[in-house]
């Protein structure tokens, strides 16, 4: 079998051979693009969005998903609801996550004495949030990481982290803090109960 | 700013606006009395030695019929001057001229020694002049006016008549200074500025995007970007302070001239373009005919509009824009650089195919005009229509090589910045910029002849303004009326753009509200007909530059709708298309041309006695003008009603 070869007639048109009619009928596109973005007020066709303008606040364009600045959520009370678990330094593929753990003093959970992200070497990959489990890190700030004059300005503690925080009222560990009390009674047919 | 204030800043300028002019401010001028004195065309005569004759018209105004007689010269040096074919006295209709010619005996001026009748004016030095200078001579033209059946209300009219020899100084070196500084200080190099940034904006605003905006300039807490406009100064700036390199291989002397190639004649051209009729120095606020203004053109009196009035006209401009190419070609050669050696022959190739084309396309107009000289084709269009209504396919022709001679795209082959970088490839700094520049002054040129030739140069579309005002009240509510809404409509839209725009649209939309109020006052008064010459003059000048600015844009607005031509389609497109198409112009329009021809310019002189309303001949000098276009101070001389 041979393959067919399709012939497309190329031969022109007087009208094309003038050249003119087709020049008119581009200029015309073209001017009419011009005097729409020219004599439209704000910004007639443009859909470019001025990042850094002072007058565009850019959250407005940002999808909810983008990733920003990293903060720290806190719990009713104030505190920092991270329990120092490590998963999100554990996960950190560029490792500038470092926690260092205390007592939270209430027999149940750790609490991060200092919690220092190293804002330079993040790779805004987010699995940081994806590993949380108790929605204590987000970044859904909006925020670029703004430039700074030394490198030690760019590195942000627990204050500078909870300062763009704000209450979670998820239930901590996806469950209430009464966990335990509450927890189901394991059925023993089963499995093996510890106790 | 905040709204409210944008409405308080609107409504002030409104109120201004309005106010303003019938407070006085804007009081419009008024025009001279003509029910006085008939009018004669010039007002004034000016001998200078080379001066041969002055034919002077004698023009009926008045609603009366009149006799005219008498003519003499009186005043200090009366026996220099000579009524050449004097009128004893002839009938002058209403609406009807009578000429007749003065000529001057220079010889009677010569120096040395102290001439009896020299005039002086007090504290000036004795009249002593030196031997081969001239003095000045000073008389008038005097003659009577008389209506047919009241003799005894005859009076007696005089016109100024002198003879000046001025230095080349104050005659050719004064006045040429000071238009080459105005015409390239005042608007070449500003517009050629201009267009670097119109060609990102408007390249941006065509392909829907914002193009330059970041150069801002703070006064105080305002942040004023002006919509881009300060970038023609940062840029300007960056080329300057760019490293100036020079390859090592390349020849220096023609890598350092080269820029000046491409730019002294682009400068240079623009000696031929008129940017207006002519200034006469004394009659500033007078109202003037146009056998003033032509007499001012020739220099007497006052100066012509153009840098040089040279009669060769366009045969300069294709002597020296042809120039510009050795700055292209010598560029790409001495850069030692293989692709601006391509540019270089690129270049070449283009010219000669473009040059021939552009020679010819524009043969068709000279035909048709009679002239090669710009001044004077722009005043054979105010006599009949504008070239691009008589000459299209010229029009077509000649824009289409212009844009090749540019080196702007589609037919920017030697540049062609996707493969070959072009002739300025090894340039830096503001040895570019030169060449950057040059490409736009050419196309500012390209513009005002296209202007000149075509679009009936400094004139108003259907002859909507003479030499002594607007030709009827209705052309000047036209005018107007028409002007000041575009330029309100055009305030309002600028302030609508935001910060910025209200200071700059308020001030335009204010001068929109002025000419509003002067269609209105014309309505109502009538004025308009009669201008100071000062106003004709500015009137002239920025249509010129309107319509340089919009065929400016049109170029612009070609370069980024066209995509380039390949070398080979620029060739057959120059060689097979443009030029046949010229020369098959140049035959039709000649078989045209000569068969329009009034018959007495082909040798038939059939002159035939002029006749008045009643039948009776008329003194064979005067010419019966159609008595409602009596104002009008033009008149073609194939209108005439009495033939
Ligand atoms: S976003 Fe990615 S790189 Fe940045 S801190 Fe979180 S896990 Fe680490
Ligand atoms: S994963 Fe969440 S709870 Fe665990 S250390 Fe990181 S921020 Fe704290």
């Amino acid at each position: 079998m041979t393959i067919g070869v399709k012939k497309v007639s190329l031969t022109r048109t007087t009208r094309d051979q003038i050249f003119l009619p087709a020049i008119f009928e581009g200029l015309l596109t073209t001017a009419k693009h011009f005097f729409k973005n020219t004599l439209t007020p704000g910004m007639g066709d443009i859909e470019t969005i001025r990042y850094g303008d002072p007058d565009v606040d850019v959250k407005d364009y940002y999808p909810d998903r983008f990733r920003g600045v990293h903060r720290l959520m806190y719990r009713e009370d104030g505190s920092v609801r991270c329990v120092a678990c490590m998963c999100c330094s554990t996960v950190c593929p560029a490792n500038c996550i470092a926690i260092e753990a205390e007592d939270r003093n209430d027999d149940r959970e750790k609490a991060p004495l200092s919690f220092v992200i190293d804002e330079l070497k993040c790779v805004v990959c987010g699995f940081c949030v994806e590993a949380c489990p108790c929605d204590a890190i987000r970044m859904d700030t909006k925020e670029h990481m703004q430039p700074t004059e030394t490198r030690a300005e760019a590195v942000l503690g627990k204050v500078d982290l909870m300062s763009r925080g704000g209450p979670s009222v998820a239930v901590q560990g996806g469950v209430s803090p009464d966990y335990r009390a509450e927890a189901p009674k394991a059925d023993p047919r089963f499995s093996h109960d510890p106790r | 700013m905040t709204a409210n204030l944008r409405y308080l800043l609107l409504s002030l300028f409104t109120l201004v606006g309005l106010v303003l002019p019938s407070t006085g401010c804007g009081d419009p001028p008024s025009g001279i009395d003509t029910q006085l004195e008939i009018r004669t065309e010039p007002g004034e005569l000016v001998f200078h030695p080379e001066t041969a004759e002055i034919e002077i018209a004698i023009v009926n105004n008045r609603d009366v019929d009149l006799f005219v007689g008498d003519f003499r010269i009186e005043g200090p040096d009366w026996q220099s001057f000579a009524i050449i074919d004097d009128i004893a006295a002839s009938a002058l209709p209403k609406g009807a001229k009578i000429s007749l010619r003065i000529k001057a005996n220079p010889g009677d001026f010569v120096g040395p020694g102290e001439h009896r009748s020299a005039v002086r004016r007090k504290g000036e030095a004795s009249g002593k002049v030196g031997h081969n200078e001239f003095r000045v001579g000073k008389a008038q033209l005097v003659f009577t006016v008389s209506e047919p059946l009241q003799q005894h209300e005859s009076f007696t009219q005089s016109v100024q008549v002198s003879f000046e020899d001025p230095s080349w100084w104050q005659q050719y070196a004064l006045p040429a200074a000071a238009k080459i500084l105005m015409l390239v200080m005042g608007f070449i190099m500003p517009l050629a500025s201009l267009l670097t940034w119109m060609e990102r904006k408007q390249s941006a605003m065509m392909q829907d995007r914002i193009g330059p905006n970041r150069a801002n300039i703070r006064i105080g807490s305002i942040n004023l970007r002006l919509w881009g406009l300060l970038h023609i100064a940062t840029d300007g700036l960056k080329m300057l302070f760019k490293e100036d390199f020079i390859p090592k291989r390349a020849h220096r002397a023609l890598y350092t001239l080269a820029p000046l190639f491409g730019l002294i004649p682009a400068l240079v051209v623009f000696a031929i373009v008129p940017f207006g009729d002519a200034l006469c120095y004394d009659g500033l606020f007078d109202t003037l005919s146009q056998a003033d203004v032509d007499q001012c053109a020739a220099g007497r009196g006052g100066t012509a509009m153009q840098i040089a009035h040279i009669d060769v006209g366009l045969l300069y401009y294709f002597a020296i824009a042809s120039i510009a190419t050795y700055g292209t070609a010598l560029a790409g050669w001495s850069s030692y650089n293989k692709w601006a050696v391509l540019g270089a022959l690129r270049a070449s190739a283009q010219m000669i195919s473009y040059e021939v084309a552009i020679g010819l396309s524009l043969v068709g107009v000279l035909l048709v005009y009679g002239s090669l000289e710009p001044h004077a084709i722009v005043h054979a269009q105010m006599d009949s229509y504008w070239g691009i209504v008589l000459q299209p396919v010229a029009f077509i022709l000649f824009f289409t090589a212009a844009i090749a001679e540019t080196k702007r795209a589609p037919f920017d082959l030697p540049e062609g910045e996707s493969e070959i970088i072009g002739y300025f490839l090894e340039y830096s700094g503001m040895r570019f910029g030169l060449f950057f520049l040059a490409e736009f002054i050419e196309v500012v040129f390209v513009s005002a002849l296209l202007a000149t030739l075509f679009l009936g140069g400094w004139t108003l579309p259907f002859g909507l303004i003479g030499a002594s005002g607007f030709t009827s009240e209705l052309a000047a509510q036209l005018f107007f009326a028409g002007g000041g809404a575009l330029l309100t409509a055009l305030g309002v839209l600028i302030w609508r753009t935001g910060p910025g725009g209200e200071l700059v649209g308020g001030a335009i939309a204010l001068l929109g509200l002025g000419h509003l109020f002067l269609a209105t006052w014309s309505l109502a008064t009538g004025w308009g007909t009669e201008l100071p010459h000062l106003a004709i003059v500015l009137i002239g000048m920025l249509t010129w530059g309107l319509k340089i600015l919009v065929l400016c844009w049109l170029q612009l607005l070609i370069r980024w709708t066209l995509p380039r031509f390949r070398y080979d389609q620029l060739m057959s497109l120059g060689w097979k298309s443009l030029l046949p198409l010229s020369i098959a112009n140049i035959v039709l329009t000649a078989v045209v041309v000569f068969f329009m021809m009034p018959s007495a310019d082909r040798g038939d002189q059939g002159a035939k006695p002029v006749r008045d309303a009643a039948g009776n001949p008329l003194d064979a000098r005067v010419q019966l003008v159609d008595p409602s276009a009596a104002k009008s101070v033009r008149q073609p001389p194939t209108r005439r009603p009495g033939q």
